[in-house]
């Protein structure tokens, strides 16, 4: 980003990009915060506390091994795509008590990336009851923990029942490239439906 | 711009504020305050905003938000939190982002930015509304996507 130290700047010479966003949802624990990670720019920022303390009694870290702490807001990265357009990428709480940030999170975004642990399908139901209700464009994308995904990506469509339209995809929360592209899957989605509804170029 | 406490919030501002605050309650009534996290955690949002809510839903979590010169001029006399917005803002920031770096609770940005802004020290880029259903954003942005290797 342009430094603006200079005393001198004109706030229009400093005219911000315009931000866009895409939601990262999903339950606890299936790799938000890791995939926002493996693609930003900046290290994720959490506006927040921990869940180990504010969190206690209502998640369950006891089923996910290794999992010791969540964000209980949300945490969040940005890549540049160009000088006058930055991507927003916020991660979600997944839990249903946190629901009242999600509306304000949705408003305006490009679409969401629905991210599902195959070992706890229910998880991400709220997630994907959410988007379908709003209507925004979503992706459902199994994270493939230790490379392994726990069943077949048809069962797991039949799990969740989502409409066939919605892409099913698998993707690798740590590797930068198989976010990259849940991410233009999601936006593969978004212009389908920009195109369909026929917004003019304004 | 005044804010002043409604007597019917906007569901939306209330539900902003409130689970925060709960999880404030919470922290001070077990005494496990000592793990409490960030340091905003004791300061209770509505000290830093005088009892108001953001009700300006306008201001989204990644409007872009920068310093005017006025507010560049103005920034000394100004007190704390608003201080720290004004100085941080004089490059461009998201609201997320003032919360991020401040350790402040968003509604607690959403308000005071909405004053400063009021006031001419920050200027606020509302986003676009449309950009989301914008055919020419959207390929912008998978372009982008696609150069990053």
């Amino acid at each position: 980003m342009v430094s603006a130290q200079s005393a001198e700047a004109q706030p229009a010479s400093r005219r911000p990009p315009l931000p866009v966003k895409i939601v990262i949802a999903g339950g606890f624990g299936v790799g938000k915060t890791t995939t926002v990670a493996s693609i930003s720019e900046i290290s994720p920022l959490t506006t927040e506390a921990d869940m180990t303390t504010a969190g206690l009694g209502v998640d369950d870290a006891s089923h996910v091994p290794g999992k010791q702490t969540t964000t209980v807001a949300l945490d969040f990265g940005c890549i540049t795509v160009d000088e006058s357009l930055k991507l927003y990428l916020f991660g979600t709480p997944g839990q249903d008590r946190f629901g009242f940030m999600w509306d304000d999170l949705a408003l305006g975004a490009l679409g969401a990336l629905v991210i599902v642990d195959s070992r706890r399908l229910d998880d991400c139901y709220p997630a994907v009851d959410y988007f379908e209700r709003l209507e925004l464009p979503f992706v459902v994308a199994v994270n493939r923990f230790d490379g392994a995904v726990a069943h077949d990506l048809p069962e797991i469509r039949w799990a969740l029942a989502v409409d066939d339209a919605v892409p099913l995809i698998t993707f690798d929360a740590r590797d930068k490239l198989s976010v990259r592209d849940a991410l233009l899957a999601v936006l593969d989605r978004a212009l389908e439906r920009a195109r369909r509804t026929g917004q003019p170029r304004t | 711009m005044s804010h002043d406490l409604p007597e019917q919030p906007a569901p939306l501002s209330g539900a902003l504020i409130r689970p925060f605050l709960d999880t404030v309650a919470d922290h001070a009534g077990d005494g496990q305050g000592d793990q409490a996290g960030p340091a905003c955690g004791w300061l209770r949002p509505f000290l830093l905003t005088s009892g108001r809510v953001a009700r300006d839903g306008a201001i989204a979590i990644e409007t872009q938000v920068v310093t005017t010169e006025q507010g560049r001029a103005a920034g000394r006399e100004l007190s704390y939190e608003r201080r720290d917005i004004v100085t941080l803002c004089c490059d461009p920031q998201s609201v997320a982002e003032i919360a991020a770096q401040l350790q402040l609770h968003l509604g607690v940005v959403r308000v005071l930015v909405g004053d400063l802004s009021g006031e001419g020290h920050l200027a606020v880029y509302l986003p676009n509304a449309d950009a989301a259903e914008d055919v020419d954003t959207l390929l912008r942005v998978i372009r982008g996507l696609r150069a990053i290797g």
